[in-house]
């Protein structure tokens, strides 16, 4: 792979070195399997790091974990990981570097290598010479045999026969040649609608009350040229936001019953959607993701119903609770506490010492203080992770390529040469993947050729 | 009949089967000459195989979803994916070596379902809400079938190793397929052309109990000249190519495994990667065999290291399929201690 070919004429210019700079030192090193090989352990080995360390974390974190004194293993500290920037391996620039570092690579092995292998599989010969069965390791002579038996046996184990005269060369399973071509190209689809992707796509979040209207606005990651993905013209009306429950109280499922409007406030769409089945217009979709309680509804003795926000209070990551007050004078110097923590309809009230004093569900009522509280409804709020990714086709056009190829290339490209000299046929084979199975199929198909069994270890048709 | 008691039942019995084979497996190891020791091994394997489909089955009839909810079902799961496997390999080797290695394994997996998991953990148990899609078949069921295929190679190679221990090799097959030629320690000498035959000890191959082995001995009754023959691989040949056809295998099924996730990812929740721990560990667990197989072609790599590495992902696969849990993050934590 090295410089071997000497060009005739001297460069001329700044191009030409460049380009003879390509085509001879950057290229054989990009196609060298052993970089390919560095590579790839490379890469499995900082993807190692980041789930170890733990990811994203804030610099507090990192402090507490990775002190200077002791240090981890000597020298890990969180001063060497934010520098490194270990607390988010898989975006700094040196893993990206790394993955556009393999992506060369790919290239330059897919023209220095795959396509001369693929070329010089299909330009095969003929075998003219008895000499030249010897460097094949499945080789042999036999006599009082023809080439004309010999066809037959190779059709009907699906080779693809040529003949020339008394030369005879078959062939199967050349798609595990091409196979290894197309996983490498879809390998660089993928890695090219990743980056489409994150240059194009957009990334947000809405935590949205049943009843309410929402236009897309909480951004957390977008790309440089987004800005044309998010929408601007429509938004979305929750309808409704209800879980099922199973019968033991477990989540079973949510959902959320969403319309999309456009600016007139018109209904162009409509979809109830949950985890695993999403809302999708102008590229946009919407996932079911999370959920809170927004608020409650009540009615003190017969006033009108009244929305009361509810706020969810700090546990200590022992489940989730939410709260609101609810005033039972008209000075507010008395009422008591709502608390709620699912959405099955029951809530728990507390008096301003604390103490429980009732619990209620949707529709019943309470005297409290001395007015007949009564919970109407406990109002959801859904959570919806709303994403754009316009790298999706790409990507996924890798990825079905990628599948179909990788399964190519688990083919085993298979080769046959025969010559009749005299009164002697001289076949010999050779595969590239599959041996053991290759030297039974040869075998068989000498066994069958001849009367008696090749050698001891026939394998029985 | 009663489903909960054919299960008790059926994952101790195919353990107890599992651990018989793996003693017949080494019991043929260790004594060639026992005969039906070979097909007895392969019975058990069998055996065990229909055994644990039969538990998946009830488990799937009682709960009514595909059996792939918690830790005890997968490791059946896998289980089943590792006898499979060993039939797979078995019957394109015909070495009767491959038992002696993939049985432990999956007597391991086993014991380790069978017997150390507490009650509450082998019980099955309704989906949670982020699992009930189709793809959850497609996607967890060929991720575990690529596991036992890349553990199966992977113990392949051991075995490999320890047959070749303290010898140089030359591999014979990959993509580039180097290894059709002829070894030139037994390249034959011919010149036809002078009319001079050069005696060259023709080479045959017997076979004894564990496999072909090379022996040198005189032409039998062929007449001069010496006959072309074809030059058999031996057990080092045969468990080494078994080996990479079996990680051959393993491969592409842990490529559509792995955009099979990707794929539900996206659709589920608008993100076919993530770097969730165990995504990670599939990714390197990927990496770690297409270098592997980049190695078998690469010049300077070649006699046993490339089976090192591929022992060592034995050590990568086990870290993916159940290491990264114990880190108990993410979506792929299904039911382990925690």
């Amino acid at each position: 792979m090295t410089s071997e070919t000497p060009t005739s004429s001297k460069p001329t210019g700044l191009h030409d070195l460049f380009q003879r700079y390509i085509q001879r030192e950057l290229l054989p090193l990009l196609a060298d399997l052993r970089l390919a090989i560095a590579l790839l352990l490379a890469i499995a080995l900082f993807s190692i790091s980041g789930t170890v360390i733990e990811q994203g974390q804030t610099l507090a974190f990192y402090q507490a974990n990775y002190p200077e004194h002791p240090a981890l293993f000597g020298f890990l500290t969180w001063k060497v990981i934010l520098w490194l920037g270990l607390d988010h391996v898989y975006r700094t620039w040196w893993f990206l570097a790394l993955l556009i570092l393999f992506g060369a690579s790919l290239t330059a092995c897919t023209f220095t290598r795959q396509f001369p292998t693929l070329k010089s599989a299909q330009t095969w010969k003929f075998y003219q010479q008895p000499r030249q069965f010897e460097k094949l390791a499945l080789s042999t002579e036999l006599e009082r045999v023809s080439l004309e038996a010999l066809e037959p046996l190779l059709h009907q184990k699906r080779y693809k026969l040529f003949r020339e005269g008394n030369a005879l060369y078959a062939r199967k399973g050349i798609v595990g040649r091409i196979g290894p071509i197309i996983v490498h190209a879809s390998m660089l689809l993928i890695l090219a609608g990743a980056i489409w992707g994150s240059m194009t796509g957009f990334f947000a979040q809405e935590m949205v009350p049943a009843g309410q209207t929402f236009q897309i606005k909480n951004i957390f990651d977008a790309g440089p040229w987004a800005a044309a993905q998010i929408p601007k013209d429509w938004s979305v009306h929750v309808n409704r936001f209800w879980i099922d429950y199973t019968p033991e109280g477990g989540i079973n499922q949510f959902y959320s019953d969403l319309s999309v409007l456009d600016q007139d406030g018109k209904e162009v769409d409509r979809k109830t959607i949950y985890v695993n089945e999403p809302l999708r217009y102008k590229g946009v979709t919407m996932y079911q993701a999370d959920w809170a309680i927004a608020g409650i509804k009540v009615k003190l003795n017969n006033s009108p119903v009244i929305a009361l926000p509810m706020g969810e209070l700090d546990t200590g990551g022992k489940g989730r609770l939410w709260g609101t007050w609810v005033p039972t004078k008209p000075d507010l110097s008395e009422g008591v506490s709502v608390i709620a923590k699912d959405l099955q309809g029951t809530v728990l009230l507390y008096d301003n010492q604390g103490t429980l004093i009732n619990t209620l569900r949707e529709g019943m009522s309470a005297e409290v203080n001395g007015i007949r509280l009564t919970i109407v409804e406990i109002v959801g709020s859904t959570g919806l992770q709303i994403k754009a990714d316009p790298g999706i086709p790409i990507v996924y056009l890798g990825f079905a390529l990628l599948m179909v190829s990788v399964m190519m290339s688990y083919v085993s490209h298979s080769q046959i040469w025969a010559l009749q000299a005299g009164d002697k046929l001289y076949v010999g084979g050779r595969t590239n993947r599959a041996q053991v199975a290759f030297e039974r199929e040869l075998l068989s198909v000498l066994d069958a050729l001849t009367a008696e069994p090749l050698s001891m270890t026939s394998t029985k048709p | 009949m009663d489903l909960v008691s054919l299960q008790g039942w059926l994952d101790n019995a195919s353990f107890a089967v599992l651990f018989l084979t793996m003693l017949v497996y080494w019991g043929g190891a260790a004594f060639p000459g026992v005969p039906y020791l070979a097909s007895l091994g392969t019975a058990g394997m069998a055996i065990a195989n229909l055994m644990i489909a039969a538990l998946l089955s009830a488990r799937w009839i009682e709960a009514g979803y595909f059996p792939l909810s918690n830790l005890y079902e997968s490791l059946f799961f896998i289980a089943w994916g590792v006898t499979t496997m060993h039939l797979v390999a078995e019957q394109m080797s015909r070495s009767r070596l491959v038992g002696a290695f993939t049985a432990p394994v999956a007597m391991g997996i086993t014991a380790f379902a069978a017997l150390s998991l507490p009650a509450q953990m082998q019980a099955s148990e309704p989906l949670v809400p982020a699992l009930k899609s189709n793809w959850l078949m497609m996607h967890v069921s060929v991720m575990l079938l690529s596991y036992a295929a890349l553990m199966v190679g992977a113990v392949l190679a051991i075995a490999f190793l320890i047959v070749t221990r303290g010898q140089s090799v030359e591999l014979r097959g990959s993509s580039v397929g180097t290894g059709g030629f002829r070894d030139s320690r037994y390249r034959l000498r011919r010149t036809n052309e002078l009319g001079v035959e050069t005696p060259q000890p023709a080479l045959q191959y017997l076979a004894d109990g564990t496999g072909a082995t090379t022996i040198l001995a005189a032409p039998p009754q062929t007449a001069q000249p010496l006959p072309l023959s074809p030059q058999r691989l031996n057990l080092a040949d045969t468990l080494d190519n078994i080996s990479y056809r079996m990680i051959g295998l393993g491969f592409p099924l842990l490529t559509i495994g792995i955009i099979a996730g990707a794929v539900w990812a996206n659709e589920a929740w608008g993100s076919y990667w993530s770097w969730d721990p165990k995504e990670t560990w599939a990714l390197i667990t990927w990496l770690v065999f297409a270098a592997y197989l980049h190695a078998r072609i690469t010049k300077g790599w070649q006699g046993r290291r490339p089976a090192i590495l591929a022992a060592s992902g034995f050590l990568v696969v086990w870290i993916c399929y159940l290491g990264v849990n114990l880190l108990g993050k993410g979506l792929h934590s299904y039911g382990w201690f925690f």
